[in-house]
């Protein structure tokens, strides 16, 4: 395969990777990439294993692991609790707060006709732990890779939490023995969320360096540093409530048409070991019509 | 013989890349094996050689990655493109050319990934990859490459003493 003693072979392996992303974008390739999944999970599983190991033999001394551990549990703990607070706030404050806006709201209107609504109780089915076996090639993208695939119920679309209540990302690809998670913080990144205490709804975005950013706040709305950023819950993608951050910044320009925050995420996802898939959660439903009497 | 050892070799490398690598953030930015592997192998071997293991491992990082099929396979047989020219072996001594084409390859295999991430409407900020990946990862990949090289240069020995016996 020579043209006048140059070989073909460059030109056409470089043709070759041009198609593939062709056909990658037309999304043809689907069932070759999960045929691959069969060679490459056990793989990266043993080699995650292996590197585990290595880590922990590499720390010697046992006091000072031992108080790392200490610490580490703290850390934990305390961090669970603050998510937990942070859970129990949106569950029951927030709540109280809307149904006494709602009664005052009956109450001033007494001539109104009124039709409850009961808010959707939280909860969801939660599959057993997924642990990150690695992490995404590309540099520019944040996808964890972990042991759990389609065979374990796992589908394209479902949320991702960690450290309690802590929305890690959204399940993005998915082959029989492991799935690609898009992290919150990917740049590809979208995510309908609101303040818990203001109730401000807004877009959180990934950005090329890993940050995140509540966008679409309308000007108007006042949006307070320290705020906590959850899921809404709109489109029904996603469960309402998950913690997402923390407002760091807020910053608005005349010249466009919303606010930005700049968002503290609620953990440090470089860090994270094991995630849960959440599989099913109750959607919040439309209310029925009313019935004549 | 190339492409028995470069598919062990390279899935290997595209694993340890993702599954310990990509941890081990140095300045913020990390190796990259599977290139330095590459890059090394197509100064050993030549273009086609080279240009092969660039589609190969760039396949296997596609693979483990979450973007789009084909974006590392590109970035890579580029790489290997580059450095299998027959003029970069009049560059200078192995060690200036390798140390040479592990930064340029390194250069044009993530200036082509943001390149395709952002026709694929990847918000990309050059100014933050040059200073925060490209930069620390040419660096780190210039530091591995004189090891990636002993271990490759071993294998082309190896193969060289199989073809002369007739293995």
């Amino acid at each position: 395969m020579t043209r006048q003693g140059r070989s073909w072979l460059p030109y056409v392996l470089l043709a070759l990777a041009i198609l593939l992303l062709a056909l990658s974008e037309a999304g043809t390739l689907g069932p070759v990439v999960n045929l691959t999944s069969y060679i490459f999970a056990p793989l990266e599983r043993g080699v995650a294993g292996f590197v585990r190991v290595v880590g922990e033999l590499s720390q010697t001394v046992r006091e000072v692991r031992e108080l790392q551990q200490q610490i580490e549990s703290y850390q934990s703990e305390n961090a669970a609790l603050r998510v937990e607070n942070i859970r129990l706030q949106e569950q029951y404050v927030a709540e109280n707060q809307q149904l006494r806006l709602l009664l005052n709201f009956s109450e001033e209107n007494p001539t109104y006709a009124l039709v409850g609504a009961n808010v959707v109780e939280r909860g969801c089915e939660v599959y057993p732990c997924a642990e990150v076996i690695g992490v995404d090639n590309n540099p520019y993208l944040r996808y964890f890779i972990i042991n759990t695939g389609s065979r374990d119920g796992v589908a394209v679309g479902m949320p991702a939490v960690t450290g309690g209540a802590v929305f890690a990302g959204r399940v993005a690809r998915v082959s029989r023995q492991q799935t690609f998670v898009q992290l919150v913080n990917d740049p590809d990144s979208q995510t309908a969320a609101m303040l818990q205490g203001s109730r401000v709804s807004g877009i959180v975005e990934g950005r090329p360096d890993g940050s995140l950013v509540m966008t679409q706040i309308l000007p108007d709305e006042i949006v307070e540093e320290g705020e906590i950023v959850i899921t809404s819950g709109l489109g029904g993608l996603l469960p309402k409530g998950l913690v997402i951050g923390q407002v760091e910044s807020v910053s608005y320009q005349e010249a466009s048409l919303f606010q930005e925050a700049i968002i503290r995420p609620a953990l440090d996802l470089r860090r994270v070991e094991v995630l849960l898939i959440i599989t099913d959660f109750p959607r919040s439903t439309s209310p029925a019509p009313l019935e004549e009497p | 013989m190339s492409l028995y050892i470069a598919l062990p070799i390279l899935m290997l490398a595209a694993v340890v890349q993702s599954a310990w690598l990509e941890r081990l953030t140095v300045m913020g930015g990390r190796p990259d094996l599977v290139l330095v592997l590459v890059v090394a192998w197509a100064l050993i071997r030549g273009l086609d050689e080279g240009v092969l293991w660039g589609f190969v491992g760039g396949l296997c990082c596609d693979l483990l990655s979450g973007g789009p099929l084909g974006v590392w396979t590109t970035a890579l047989t580029l790489a290997a493109f580059l450095a299998g020219q027959p003029w970069v072996h009049t560059l200078g001594p192995t060690s200036i050319r390798l140390a040479l084409m592990a930064v340029v390859g390194t250069l044009a295999a993530h200036v082509v990934i943001l390149g395709l991430l952002s026709l694929r409407g990847y918000p990309v900020s050059l100014h933050w990859a040059l200073r925060t990946v490209i930069g620390p990862a040419a660096l780190l990949n210039f530091i591995l490459s004189p090891f990636a090289f002993r271990f490759l240069v071993w294998f082309h020995q190896r193969s060289l003493r199989q073809s002369r016996l007739g293995l």
